[in-house]
């Protein structure tokens, strides 16, 4: 069964008490988002979650968008949802006031995010791609174009889609094809197919707006030829009301392994009128500073699927009956225990507590980086705040989307027989959260921008954001009483890191094949570092409340059992990718193509 | 006949005659400067003092020293034309006007000595004209000297003999010219602007036309006719901003009178309106009013480029589009890209190799001071024949015979073959007998780069190598990116020690770069302290106090021989050798608190203990340590290294040596020199002031920071430099040990290495290349 309560206490916990010493705090901007004020904003979401978009999750899953005569529905539901969304405001939430937003910190927005994906992923991609629209013409756009489009989209009255991909180019956009050509009145006639467009079309909102890459008629080839467009569904009248149909029309919808009730359409563009967004030619650049924010929410994305699956695992573990605990009856009055005195059973729900716990609190502090970024006064901290973001955006998208198909994939197995039956509603966990470690970039490309791109940039200059406090950190702390071994651990893996780091840096220098080749296992490195350092720093915080003394001694304790256990069961693995990462690129380069 | 030389005369105190006198000075000479009574004025000898007193303030500064700059004594050509009388050679560098110059030879005839050489520094008027109507004695004595400009820095030297002049004059000027002077002479026939400018000017010519016919920005032609060619930066426009516009229709002219008529040279010598305006508007380059390119100061110290096109300034551009870099230094795949990168590249290379190799034999005896000429007197990476190779003088002749141009007969007879090779470990050179001869070094002449053809080296790794140099003389290389020292020198230097103490009777410090060592590598050292590895920082801090020791302590003498750049690291090995072969030109000193450092390899022991051993130190600890953190709290840097010796980075004892070629063999010699009896020296024990002398170092630093000459985090980087030469914790009464001292060095080296604005220096050092002031 699909279970989801908000983990209010913990969010509360990484916003509140976790990061207070992260030096990205304290900024002026955000001065009226008092605690109070945001711990009112997560319970109204979780609210909206768990009421709202939980219900429709497995209906939509299962009823999946249809494509008729060109119209495209979202599954029952849907509509009626995305209306009491939009008109809670939900849509706005994180949006500059200027254009009608609510001007929400990323920090609390990110934890609203989560919420939703948790409770319906597919429903969530609706929203999220409009926002991500909104900050591509935001940051590009003419003011004309931002006057007339925005506080539409802000408000969710219409509805935004990023298109990028075409049929023969993913990864590589600079192969892309649909052209672009201007007209004597400033605008441009697009005309070409996208595919793979999320939200392409649907039934949620009145106009949908279109960012398209394209190529001018004169573009040089390759990336460097490559142009934004805004091209809406409707051409809007003056009034701002939808007008005639622009030539966007849906070819096909697409048969996903998951993530079924969000429509990922087949766009045909023919003569469509369009705007230019930015430079012409420096189209890639405005994509990306959308897609860089984007990722860290594809991240979250992971994170949410992994909660909701969390939860349903303890819900089912606690539910079912069967064998005996090795230690002793402890259901006397059942036929059974409950499997939760299984320790492998533990193990599972162990490693997905401990890996949701370890993002959410990495997704605070980037989160709280990009509100840095954003508004602190400071050049230094902002500075350190945007170098921080740019090292770990990549980190945050693959590691959170990486652990949390590893963690549907547990509540699965957690199920047994009944999680591969489609009525658990467990298995759709990994089918939806299989499509965040592929879009926005694959996992791949992510390691490949944090080696190749990161690492190097400025003689390491963005790691230093990442380094330094940890090594801060176990110097502070390292004789500690009570967690002494803990940061013994720490230090060992983070020493792994700086050696890989250097290694990579050097090696990668004369053979760029042998950073590639050390990518992904250097990014979940750094990610198993980062999730150590925020989860040994939690202990230490919980360990000092509960000295102090607490009501709230179960969570503390909690919190240092979990740290515990990341650091006895999963902090290990930074051995085994450290040699993984030493070994170099040798054997899995060696073979000729035709020997496979 | 005296076969030295042991006073100069130099008549004309213009920009050339003065350095050139300044430089005769720097090689310890006396010299006299003289030049006309001015017309008006009391001061008779106005003109040749005014030179001297400006060029005490020019920078970069003619004179070496202080010292050197009381050699020169002034005069003028009335009163003092006598003094020519003590001297052995008379160097005339007046006006280019034939009987100006006749007119002076005549009376320079009535009161010189025989034997004495004469020589002109002309650049465009034969010799033959110039000795015309001299007696046989004086055209047994004269020859033409030919200077670059600024004389001190620039190394060519071309020298012309006329068929009187007396072999024996001829070598000894030479012989000084290029020992005492470092001049490295080319031998140029008497033909029209000799050898360098020959090509120089057709080079220009060329580069300007074609800008101007293809419509290409100033930016465009240098960004291709520069780096990509291995030619300076200033590319042609840059160049011609750089010697002077109005310099331009003088050359044409000069070479468009003098040369035969059937010279290329005629068909491309032209004006360019756009150019006669600028000269007479003033418009005349960097000396002027600007040039192609100028700073504008009314718009900020904006950057701005000419427009050939509307003759307007407008900003300067750095997205250049499409440039020759992309070509990657393949000489050929630059000439054959597509498009006006190609084109332009074609149209210069072409026609300037084909022209340069049309010259040998008429103007230069061989290939090698063809290209000699154009390396020394352009700066060119590679000269014409050089470039030739590259190219393939086939290529070349056969792209000029396609396009109906004449094909110099030495690339019919290269064919296939190249004008250079390496055989037996020795560089040859294609005569024009058709056969290769050895490239012959002057006596005392050794290049590393020919041992390295000749050899393998006996150790390395990725930033350093050993070399055997001959003689039980092995030669400790550096190789990585500016010469910086990282691990793996380190680990070089404590292989090496037990090698050379087995194999070898002495080693010398010494590398053909430019730059002898730019000092530690910054870039790694940051990327560690970005990832916080300080463990690894220290590691390479111990390792380097432990190499830098294991030479001073070797059983074997260790004599550094550096030249040009030699700072913090690159500094402080410099100082445990046990003697110095520098070339004159040599910039060194320690840098590290420019960069919230202090020197962390032994720079602190060795230098206390080199003030305390000066002569005229005052006794006690105070005076030697005070001197030192002056020094380097301010990374003071040496303009020469006569000046090195005056701030204590040289013994008094240490040799100079003004020829760049010659700086090997001098160093070996002096390690040789070393070898009997040798014993390493003692470890010092140091007296140190202590906390008072702290209090006493801060406060003068304070001083500084009063008068705004320091920062606030300079105060925090002199206070921990000032702990270490006080000795830290020690007591005046208290004895501190060469180990103890580099501990104390080492951990406040380390605690500056944390300090977040200590990191922003480095890496805006890195990023920018200049020093932040935080």
């Amino acid at each position: 069964m699909q279970v989801y309560e908000a983990p209010l206490r913990d969010m509360k916990f990484v916003l509140h008490e976790l990061h207070q010493d992260d030096g990205f705090g304290n900024l002026e901007a955000l001065e009226e988002f008092t605690p109070d004020l945001v711990d009112a904003v997560l319970e109204e979401a979780a609210k909206v979650a768990q009421e709202v978009l939980l219900p429709l999750n497995r209906s939509g899953d299962v009823e999946g968008c249809t494509l008729e005569n060109g119209v495209v529905r979202t599954p029952q539901g849907f509509k009626e949802a995305y209306e009491l969304f939009r008109e809670g405001g939900w849509c706005a939430l994180a949006s500059d006031p200027e254009w009608g937003g609510q001007g929400l910190p990323e920090s609390v927005n990110k934890m609203t995010e989560e919420m939703i994906c948790s409770a319906n992923l597919s429903f969530s991609l609706y929203p999220g791609l409009t926002h991500g629209g909104t900050t591509a013409i935001e940051g590009y756009a003419s003011d004309e174009l931002k006057q007339f489009y925005l506080p539409k989209m802000v408000s969710g009255t219409w509805s935004g889609t990023m298109c990028l991909t075409e049929s023969h180019c993913g990864t590589d956009l600079g192969m892309l094809r649909t052209k672009a050509v201007p007209q004597d009145d400033g605008s441009y006639k697009l005309t070409g197919g996208k595919i793979f467009i999320s939200a392409g079309e649907h039934d949620l909102t009145e106009n949908i707006i279109h960012l398209v890459l394209a190529r001018l008629p004169d573009a040089p080839a390759g990336v460097k030829g490559i142009s934004l467009f805004l091209v809406p569904k409707y051409l809007p009248k003056d009034d701002g009301t939808p007008g005639p149909s622009n030539g966007v029309s849906v070819a096909a919808i697409e048969h996903k392994m998951g993530l079924k009730a969000s429509a990922t359409c087949q766009l045909n563009f023919e003569e469509s009128t369009g705007w230019l967004v930015g430079k012409p030619n420096k189209g890639l650049e405005a994509m990306f500073t959308m897609m860089n924010t984007e990722r860290v929410s594809v991240g979250v994305q992971g994170l949410g699927v992994g909660e909701a699956a969390y939860q349903s695992a303890v819900w089912y573990a606690k539910d079912r009956l069967q064998g005996r605990s090795l230690s002793g009856v402890k259901n006397p009055n059942g036929p059974a225990d409950p499997i939760i005195v299984h320790p492998d059973v533990r193990r599972m729900l162990m490693t997905m507590r401990a890996h949701n716990e370890g993002c959410r609190a990495i997704s605070a502090w980037v989160s709280r980086a990009l509100d840095a970024e954003k508004h602190a006064t400071d050049p230094e901290v902002k500075q350190r705040a945007q170098d921080f973001v740019a090292l770990m955006t990549p980190v945050v998208k693959a590691l959170f989307t990486d652990l949390g198909f590893e963690t549907a994939n547990l509540a699965v197995q957690v199920y047994g027989g009944h999680g591969y039956i489609a009525e658990s509603g467990v298995e759709q966990y990994v089918r939806d959260a299989r499509i965040a470690m592929i879009y926005e970039g694959t996992n791949g490309i992510q390691a490949l921008d944090l080696v190749g791109r990161k690492l190097p940039a400025h003689m390491g200059r963005y790691l230093r954001a990442f380094f330094h406090p940890v090594s801060q950190f176990i110097e502070a702390n390292k004789g500690d009483e009570t967690f002494g071994k803990m940061i013994e651990a720490l230090e060992k893996a983070f020493g792994a890191l700086q050696l890989s780091t250097a290694t990579i840096a050097q090696k990668g220098m004369k053979d760029p094949e042998e950073g590639a080749a050390a990518a992904t296992e250097y990014l979940r490195l750094t990610g198993l570092v980062a999730m150590a350092y925020c989860l040994a720093k939690s202990a230490l915080i919980a360990q000092r409340k509960l000295a102090e003394g607490t009501e709230e001694a179960a969570f503390y304790k909690t919190k240092l059992t979990t740290a515990q256990f990341y650091f006895d069961r999963i902090l290990p693995q930074a051995t085994a990718v450290f040699l993984a990462i030493k070994a170099g690129k040798g054997s899995m380069m060696a073979l000729e193509a035709e020997a496979f | 006949m005296s076969d030295s030389i042991r006073k100069v005369c130099v008549i004309g105190a213009g920009t050339m005659g003065a350095g050139i006198a300044a430089q005769v000075a720097n090689a310890g000479v006396p010299v006299v400067l003289l030049d006309i009574v001015p017309r008006e004025g009391e001061n008779r000898n106005a003109i040749a003092e005014g030179a001297v007193a400006r060029m005490l303030k020019t920078e970069p500064a003619p004179f070496m020293s202080q010292a050197a700059a009381k050699l020169v004594e002034t005069g003028n050509i009335e009163d003092h034309l006598d003094k020519v009388a003590e001297c052995d050679w008379v160097i005339e560098a007046v006006i280019e006007r034939l009987d100006i110059k006749q007119g002076l030879y005549a009376k320079l005839e009535a009161v010189k000595r025989e034997g004495t050489a004469v020589s002109s520094n002309t650049s465009t008027i034969p010799l033959a004209n110039l000795v015309e109507g001299r007696s046989d004695a004086f055209k047994r004595d004269f020859l033409i000297t030919h200077f670059f400009n600024p004389p001190r820095y620039m190394r060519l030297l071309e020298i012309v003999t006329g068929p009187a002049t007396d072999a024996a004059v001829a070598g000894k000027v030479e012989r000084f010219a290029d020992v005492a002077m470092g001049k490295t002479v080319v031998h140029a026939k008497d033909t029209p602007g000799f050898i360098a400018n020959r090509i120089g000017t057709y080079w220009i010519q060329l580069g300007l036309n074609a800008a101007f016919d293809m419509g290409l920005t100033v930016e465009q032609a240098d960004a291709i006719a520069g780096k990509p060619m291995g030619v300076p930066k200033t590319g042609i426009f840059g160049l011609v901003d750089l010697v002077g516009i109005d310099l331009m229709p003088h050359l044409q002219a000069s070479l468009t009178s003098t040369l035969p008529k059937d010279d290329p040279y005629h068909e491309i010598a032209r004006s360019h309106p756009l150019i006669e305006k600028m000269i007479s508007e003033g418009f005349t380059g960097r000396k002027g009013k600007g040039g192609f390119y100028r700073l504008n100061r009314d718009m900020g110290r904006r950057k701005e480029a000419l427009d050939l096109a509307t003759g307007e300034y407008r900003e300067k551009t750095s997205a250049r589009g499409p440039s020759g870099r992309a070509a990657k230094g393949d000489l050929r795949a630059l000439v054959e890209t597509k498009g006006a990168v190609g084109e332009y590249a074609w149209a210069i290379l072409g026609g300037t190799l084909a022209y340069a190799a049309a010259l040998v034999p008429s103007a230069a005896a061989d290939v090698v001071a063809v290209d000699d000429a154009m390396k020394l007197g352009y700066n060119w990476k590679s000269g014409p024949f050089e470039m030739i190779d590259r190219l393939g003088a086939q290529y070349l002749a056969g792209r000029l015979d396609a396009e109906g141009k004449p094909v110099p007969e030495i690339l019919k007879l290269a064919g296939e073959r190249t004008f250079y090779r390496v055989e037996d470990g020795k560089r040859q050179f294609l005569g024009l007998d058709g056969d290769y001869h050895d490239v012959v070094r002057p006596e005392g002449v050794l290049r590393l780069a020919d041992v390295k053809l000749a050899s393998k080296p006996l150790l390395k790794n990725g930033s350093a190598a050993l070399w055997d140099v001959g003689e039980g003389v092995a030669c400790l290389e550096f190789t990585g990116k500016m010469n910086a020292l990282d691990g793996d020198v380190m680990k070089l230097i404590i292989e090496a020690i037990p090698l050379v103490s087995s194999k070898f009777r002495a080693l010398v410090v010494y590398n053909d770069a430019d730059s002898f060592s730019a000092g530690a590598n910054l870039g790694l050292a940051l990327f560690a302290l970005n990832i916080a590895a300080y463990g690894e920082i220290e590691k390479l801090v111990a390792g380097g106090q432990m190499a830098y020791k294991g030479l001073k302590y070797a059983p074997f003498p260790v004599v550094g021989a550096p030249a040009g750049l030699a700072v913090g690291g690159g500094c402080e090995i410099l100082l445990h050798c046990d003697a110095i072969q520098a070339h004159a030109e040599l910039y060194t000193g320690l840098v590290e608190c420019g960069v919230g450092l202090i020197p962390g390899w032994g720079g602190n022991g060795e230098m206390i203990d080199r003030a305390r051993k000066a002569p005229m130190m005052p006794k006690g600890p105070m005076p030697a340590v005070a001197k030192v953190f002056e020094t380097v709290s301010t990374a003071t840097v040496s303009k020469s290294a006569a000046q090195a010796k005056e701030m204590l980075f040289l013994r008094p004892d240490d040799g100079i040596t003004m020829n760049r070629d010659r700086l090997l063999h001098d160093a070996k010699q002096k390690a040789l020199s070393l070898v009997e009896g040798y014993a390493p020296p003692e470890a010092p024990e140091f007296r140190l002031p202590g906390e008072g002398g702290h209090v006493a170092l801060n406060m003068a630093a304070q001083g500084f920071r009063k008068r705004g000459m320091a920062t606030d985090y300079d105060m925090v980087v002199s206070d921990a430099l000032a702990n270490v030469l006080t000795g830290g914790e020690a007591d005046l009464v208290d004895t501190v040990s060469e180990q103890e001292l580099l501990k104390l060095e080492r951990e406040t080296f380390m605690r500056l290495v944390r300090e977040p604005r200590t990191i922003a220096r480095v890496e805006h050092m890195l990023e920018t290349g200049k020093p932040l002031r935080n």
